[in-house]
């Protein structure tokens, strides 16, 4: 009825003004805001390349002073030292101006980076994955569901308030309670005896990789919740039907139908925990120039460093800290995309399908 | 499975009745003991929710013969071909009265350890479902989940089952392949190995051949009739021409009842029951 009115309508319309130049008018209209559209598209399409260029870049001129400067030490020294800042000697090396004495290593800050993310991976993957195969295959809908609006508000906690929180209660209580008791009992044999020593006052190694797994956790669990639910119902019953344990079928069906993005998930969790800077600057003790000797020690990572070396680097005159701190912003750069590009091929490798998640930086 | 009501099932169907369900809870006490008889369900009543799918089903399923289940769709044929090997326990809302026994002991008793259960009773599905891993992994996997063979001798079962469903020539060469680079009819046949691999006694087969071409039906239907007698087979089909090359006996459900088990031949040209006499004479279902 009313489609034959409008057909109507628009009949008489043509029929009584045939005006063609109102008719060339909407035409360039609508032509205008195609192409509004297709240049909207384009420039939103290439904004993410030209930003992580940019950024690349940017680093890449502040940072090369020092790259020239501090050299292949920079990678495996344990030193750092901005020079004689009080009488502020000003040195020029190979036309780079730098306070008398400044040094740079940073491997306790590189080294800082991987061991807190092992740490948090070590513990969040495994604990990602349960949840997610129980909150999936266990749990009536109703208790998953609330379970579900629990991780996304843990993965929404601001990073200073789980920062907080670790240096307040969580540290002191592990440092009290729980490590003394490991590193008294752990076995002097390589790896393990990582666990013993000093067990430390709750800021260090251990207590910022736990906060990075609470951290990291909510991320991968519910990604590896989704990519399970995705699971169809067949293969998983064909396992059932043959006999197999839930834990065979979840390691042997399940769970390899979505390795990918697990991976995926993983790595996304991951590049946060490369990344986190308040939290484990909040926790970590600030230790800039020794690798922690057992995982209870302080140390810090490159983005804690970075952020809290920051203002005492603006005083170096001559801006070579500050240079400095750029190296280091760029290392965790390449940090970061590595282990991307290392999960795509894995990724690759694992199922020849495309990543599905890919914003691990 | 949804446990809400389904409004388009008759509310009949729900309700027990009486006639012929009776004449089947007659035959049942003694073919519990009949050595001729591997699977017994006495007044099995079962559903979901509020909904009721089988209502007081006396069937008893020859040893080492291919039995065939007919009925009209939402008859029930599938949930008592699932409700063999305990694969509706836990779907939401399950509720059951009644008994099915193997060999004579209930399936449900304490004793019965459900995974070594549903060795013994495997089961192929309407569409084919390979596991993510390789071909020859595929057909181990059950193998090796109950510890029938060491890694070493899992290639040997493979090439054991997959000839003995007429695959291994045409997969000898890639058997760490994807399956799913197989075409259907070759998946279904690579689950059918996988079944087999676990050395089942009963073989549950759900339209098996529903998503395959004819082809590859007639493959499937060649491999069941050579299954028997080693393995008693049940098959639900849609199709009561393939009832009709395959099966030995036939039990014909409507509306969750069963209405008629006989020999094939004599269920199809002379039904016992009028029901029967209609639905295979296509008036209906």
């Amino acid at each position: 009825m009313s489609f034959s009115t409008q057909v109507a309508g628009a009949a008489g319309e043509t029929g009584s003004s045939p005006s063609p130049r109102r008719l060339a008018a909407r035409a360039r209209a609508a032509l205008r805001r195609a192409e509004v559209f297709r240049w909207l598209g384009g420039a939103s399409a290439l904004i993410p390349v030209l930003a992580l260029g940019f950024i690349l870049v940017v680093l890449l001129v502040e940072a090369f002073p020092a790259i020239r400067i501090n050299g292949l030490h920079f990678f495996y020294k344990s030193v750092w030292n901005e020079g004689a800042s009080y009488n502020a000697q000003i040195v020029r090396t190979g036309g780079v101006e730098h306070l008398s004495g400044a040094y740079y290593g940073a491997l306790p800050e590189i080294a800082g980076t991987l061991l807190t993310s092992l740490i948090a991976l070590i513990i969040a993957v495994p604990v990602s994955i349960g949840a997610a195969l129980v909150i999936v295959e266990r749990l009536p809908r109703r208790v998953a569901s609330v379970i579900g609006v629990f991780l996304e508000l843990l993965a929404g906690i601001p990073s200073v308030i789980v920062g907080l929180w670790g240096a307040l209660t969580f540290g002191p209580f592990i440092a009290h309670h729980i490590t003394p008791v490991i590193a008294r009992n752990m076995p002097d044999v390589p790896v393990l005896s990582y666990f013993r020593g000093a067990p430390g006052n709750g800021e260090g190694l251990l207590t910022s990789g736990l906060v990075l797994s609470i951290m990291i956790i909510p991320i991968v669990a519910s990604t590896t919740r989704d990519l399970v639910r995705q699971v169809p119902i067949l293969p998983r019953e064909g396992a059932i039907a043959l006999g197999m344990s839930d834990a065979q079928c979840a390691r042997r069906v399940t769970l390899p139908w979505v390795g990918a993005g697990i991976v995926g998930a993983v790595v996304l969790g991951l590049g946060r925990a490369l990344g986190e800077t308040m939290a484990v600057a909040m926790t970590c003790g600030v230790q800039l120039t020794a690798v922690p000797g057992n995982i209870y020690t302080t140390m810090t990572t490159i983005a804690a460093t970075i952020f809290q070396y920051l203002d005492t680097a603006f005083l170096d005159g001559t801006g070579f800290a500050v240079r400095t701190v750029a190296e280091l912003a760029l290392v965790l750069m390449v940090i970061t995309l590595a282990v991307n590009i290392a999960a795509r091929w894995l990724v690759r490798k694992v199922s020849g399908t495309a990543l599905p998640v890919g914003r691990g930086v | 499975m949804s446990t809400q009501a389904d409004p388009a099932q008759p509310a009949e169907a729900a309700g027990p009745v009486g006639g012929r369900a009776d004449q089947a809870v007659v035959t049942a006490p003694h073919a519990a003991t009949d050595g001729q008889v591997a699977l017994t369900a006495t007044g099995l009543t079962l559903g979901f929710g509020t909904r009721t799918i089988l209502s007081d089903v006396c069937v008893d399923v020859r040893r080492g013969a291919v039995t065939a289940l007919i009925g009209p769709t939402g008859s029930g044929k599938t949930t008592l071909l699932r409700t063999f090997n305990r694969m509706n326990d836990k779907v939401g809302g399950y509720h059951r009265k009644g008994d099915v026994l193997l060999d004579g002991r209930s399936i449900w008793h304490p004793g019965v350890e459900v995974m070594e259960l549903r060795r013994r009773i495997g089961m192929l599905f309407q569409r084919p479902n390979p596991f993510p891993m390789s071909i020859m992994d595929n057909v181990a996997a059950g193998a090796r989940a109950h510890r029938l063979v060491s890694k070493a001798g899992m290639k040997d079962v493979a090439e054991r089952y997959l000839t003995a469903v007429g695959l291994w020539g045409a997969v000898k060469d890639r058997l760490k392949d994807s399956p799913f680079r197989l075409s259907g009819g070759q998946q279904q046949l690579l689950c059918l190995a996988r079944a087999l691999a676990v050395k089942p006694e009963v073989l549950l087969l759900d339209e098996p051949t529903s998503s395959l071409d004819p082809g590859a039906t007639q493959a499937i239907e060649e491999l069941v009739r050579t299954l028997a007698p080693d393995i008693t087979v049940i098959i639900v089909t849609h199709n009561l021409a393939q009832a009709l090359r395959v099966a030995d006996r036939t039990i014909f459900l409507n509306q969750g009842r069963m209405v008629e088990n006989g020999e094939t031949r004599q269920l199809f040209e002379h039904p016992a029951e009028e029901e029967t006499a209609q639905y295979v004479a296509g008036r209906f279902g």
